[in-house]
């Protein structure tokens, strides 16, 4: 599985940017419009078929499948028919993820349950199968809800496989996308917005995200660890997941932008909220909304009484946890929201709009916990890391390696804790409302982010492989 | 319309840098030889659909567009200023400088690779050597135990690292030779020790081995400048360091005798020292399997060094007292294979490792 995430092609990588991505920019440009279309899903194919070839087989017959039962959803809509095949198209669609992703999950307890020893299939995890499996299932259930079928094959295809989406999201909505994929416009406007996005996108990944996954690396690697260490190591695995996975999400909606399409936001400065509601509500903004629409709302959400509600919370939760990977501490950090979402209905969030302050501080130790529990490779490190937090067990206070590693990793964590509220925005907007600091700003920008770029090649240049966290989903 | 003129800006220096970029990737020929790394470049996977199924392809690609990379060194040291400039980062991959030296932090101290040397060490002692061999052991810190306390950086326990190694290899008299050693005894941008300044080891080590060295040397100076290991991998503007070189007692008459390539070799290679790593001047560089014999010796006695790469600089200094010195690096050549070449009978017998290694032991066969 490891060695599947290894050969991907990464946006921050020496062959996407300097090889794959100036061809299929000017493939796309100087393509006719008819032609755009294609040349996108070609190029989208090359780039899936980078890191595993084989599986583009499997995404294929995943578009082709979606084609026929959106078709047949289509005609059958008003009828029982259209609601079998609307099942159906999900079933299969589920049962592709469930046999790749969590088929050796459900032997390992089947063997753990029975005592018996049935072999696992160690099964390679096809890239992106978590966001294009959600994909397809948002086009077939939004067919049967009344959007029109797609009736060109390479349309769907390149709504599944754009690859600025494609292996880790933003999980685009059909619905959202429909009319984009028909017709969209280009200009220099717009590149240049999504430009702009690409590369900060890129700067949180490679000069915020690597770095602080560095530490986080250094902590799990030390055997010197201390409280303050315990500390270091949860704060900056709680930036480094947003910065990675945000910067991820940021360079695939500035790609699409440049490409002409909008896709939507995946995060607004979650870390900022004061409540987990909130928080779900600026994290992941598309998987959140997501379950809401085609899972939550399905299931009654809360139109039938606190009980039933709650018991969909539990299910949607259990459910996000476990779409984040195949293991138990995937879905205790899935249920662990539930309990705090279903605390905050019943009366946490009136007593948590009492202070600005304290609602954040609770926010962010709960968020910090549950990435505790997301990033531990068992639920024993995951509670050996909690208790190491709080210094229960033989475990000192400081350490010379946490000292080391706060020295060494200060000013990218400063940067970081800045980076995650909207200061530095508020801060561009100040200078851009006066007609000086405008100016200044129309110089500046370019500048910068043609400096970024520059550093973050020499960054690749130097640099090892740094997969993102979310091709692992 | 001032917005719409920075857009135009914007996308016409992403053009310049994308197609800059990709054409010079492209037309710009990649080094046959990465000279600060001292290493062969990845080279251009072959594109076969064999390789490309299997994914092969894309995975040597990566590597081949890294190395391969325009201007490739530029962007290293732009990496290594920003990283200690802008991010104040405390090293650089490991890698940092204090006082104008350039060391690798090692760290931490890693006892199963101890206790792997260890029962390598004594797969030899079990296999070749008897009562009448004298054996002993030595451990050479690396620079990193003279600079990371001063400088704030991480540092193993090297009194611990050498008590341990001492116990585990119990089988050898242990000479200490780390209170003779400071900060000053190692090349600034290399890890090794400089053989002008170990002169007081080698009669550290000759006395507890129960020889006597004559101690007159003559000092030379190569006219070379030497880039060491470290300064490629630190990738920042740093003066070189110089070698200097010692000749007189014994070493002057000494043969050597490289088995591994079956030829006579100088003591000291002056044509290597104006190669890729000056330091390979030293006993041709890292070879399996050396002897050095010294005719105009006034003993027979013999010793075998089980050594390292700074195993090179001090063995020359050790000739005095021997007949003959072997010098086996068993990270290239199986301990198994020794006993067709070196007579162990009643010899002396030295394994002389640095941390680097001993930290570090799945090299050691």
């Amino acid at each position: 599985m490891l060695s599947q995430e290894n050969n991907i092609m990464l946006f921050s990588s020496i062959s996407f940017l300097y090889y794959f991505l100036p061809i299929i920019i000017v493939l796309y440009f100087i393509a006719p419009k008819r032609l755009k279309n294609p040349v996108l899903l070609l190029g989208s194919l090359v780039f899936y078929a980078w890191g595993e070839p084989k599986y583009v087989f499997l995404m294929g017959s995943s578009v082709l499948l979606g084609y026929v039962f959106g078709r047949l959803i289509e005609k059958y809509r008003k009828k029982r028919a259209g609601r079998f095949f609307c099942i159906v198209s999900v079933l299969f669609s589920l049962s592709f993820l469930l046999y790749f992703k969590y088929a050796d999950f459900f032997l390992e307890n089947f063997n753990a349950v029975t005592g018996l020893s049935v072999p696992l299939l160690y099964i390679a995890l096809p890239i992106g199968i978590s966001f294009y499996t959600f994909q397809l299932i948002s086009y077939t259930v939004d067919v049967y809800r009344g959007e029109r079928a797609q009736t060109n094959i390479i349309s769907l295809a390149v709504y599944i496989a754009m690859f600025p989406q494609l292996v880790a999201g933003p999980i685009v909505r059909y619905s959202y996308i429909a009319g984009q994929i028909e017709t969209r416009e280009h200009s220099w406007d717009r590149a240049a917005e999504g430009i702009c996005r690409f590369v900060i996108g890129m700067a949180k990944k490679i000069l915020l995200a690597n770095q602080l996954g560095e530490l986080c690396s250094a902590f799990r690697a030390s055997g010197e660890k201390s409280v303050l260490f315990y500390w270091l190591y949860a704060v900056a695995f709680m930036l480094h997941i947003y910065f990675d996975f945000s910067g991820y999400s940021d360079m695939a909606i500035g790609l699409g932008r440049i490409l002409g399409f909008r896709f939507q936001e995946n995060f607004n400065y979650p870390y900022i909220s004061a409540s987990i509601t909130e928080f779900w509500r600026r994290w992941h903004i598309s998987l959140g909304t997501w379950f809401r629409d085609y899972v939550y709302i399905p299931l009654g959400g809360n139109r039938s009484g606190k009980g039933r509600q709650f018991v969909n919370i539990l299910i949607v939760w259990m459910l996000t946890g476990f779409w984040h990977g195949a293991a138990w501490n995937f879905i205790i950090w899935g249920l662990f929201f539930s309990l705090l979402l279903m605390a905050e209905k019943l009366w946490l969030l009136k007593a948590l709009e009492k202070s600005r302050v304290l609602s954040r501080i609770y926010t962010l130790f709960f968020v910090m916990i549950s990435f505790i529990i997301f990033n531990a490779r068992d639920l024993g490190q995951a509670f050996s890391d909690i208790r190491g937090l709080f210094g229960i067990g033989e475990i000192s206070l400081v350490s010379a390696e946490a000292l080391y590693c706060l020295k060494s990793f200060a000013i990218v964590l400063l940067m970081g804790i800045v980076g995650v509220t909207p200061a530095a925005r508020k801060l561009v907007g100040c200078i851009s409302d006066r007609p000086t600091g405008g100016r200044i700003l129309n110089v500046a920008k370019p500048v910068i982010l043609a400096g970024l770029w520059l550093v973050m090649t020499a960054y690749l240049v130097d640099g090892s492989f740094n997969p993102f966290l979310y091709f692992r989903f | 319309m001032q917005k719409r003129k920075e857009n135009m800006v914007v996308c016409i220096l992403f053009i310049l840098l994308l197609y800059g970029g990709f054409l010079l990737c492209l037309l710009m020929p990649g080094p046959r030889y990465l000279d600060s790394e001292r290493r062969v470049p990845a080279p251009a996977p072959k594109l076969t659909a064999d390789a490309v199924w299997s994914g092969r392809f894309m995975e040597e690609f990566e590597s081949y567009g890294m190395d391969a990379f325009p201007f490739r060194e530029f962007f290293r040291r732009m990496k290594a200023l920003t990283a200690g400039g802008i991010f104040q980062r405390q090293d650089n991959n490991g890698i940092y400088v204090a006082d104008g030296f350039i060391s690798a932090m090692e760290y931490p101290f890693h006892e199963e690779s101890l206790d792997r040397a260890a029962e390598r060490f004594r797969y030899i002692y079990d296999k070749y050597l008897t009562d009448e061999n004298r054996v002993f052991l030595s451990v050479i810190p690396d620079k990193n135990c003279f600079l990371a306390g001063i400088s704030g950086r991480l540092s193993m326990d090297y009194e611990e690292f050498e008590e341990q190694m001492a116990a585990k290899a119990d089988f050898a008299e242990y000479i200490r030779i780390s209170d003779l050693l400071e900060r000053d005894d190692y090349y600034r941008t290399d890890t090794h020790w400089r053989q002008e300044r170990i002169i007081d080891v080698a009669e550290r080590l000759a006395q507890s081995m129960g020889i006597t060295l004559s101690g007159n040397y003559e000092i030379h100076e190569v006219e070379q400048d030497f880039y060491g290991v470290y300064y490629g991998q630190a990738a920042l503007p740093l003066e070189p360091d110089r070698i200097w070189y010692l000749t007189g007692g014994a070493i002057d008459n000494c043969r050597v005798y490289d088995w591994q390539n079956g030829r006579t070799i100088p003591v000291y290679d002056m044509e290597s020292a104006k190669g890729r790593d000056p330091y390979e001047m030293f006993l041709s560089g890292s070879l399996s399997l050396i002897t050095i014999e010294n005719p105009n010796a006034s003993t027979d006695k013999s010793l075998v060094i089980f050594r390292d790469s700074f195993g090179s600089i001090i063995a020359p200094l050790l000739i005095d007292g021997y007949s003959r010195i072997t010098l086996a690096d068993i990270r290239y050549i199986h301990p198994d294979l020794l006993g067709k070449f070196v007579d162990f009978e009643a010899c002396d017998v030295l394994f002389l490792y640095s941390t680097l290694v001993l930290n570090h032991s799945d090299t050691i066969k």
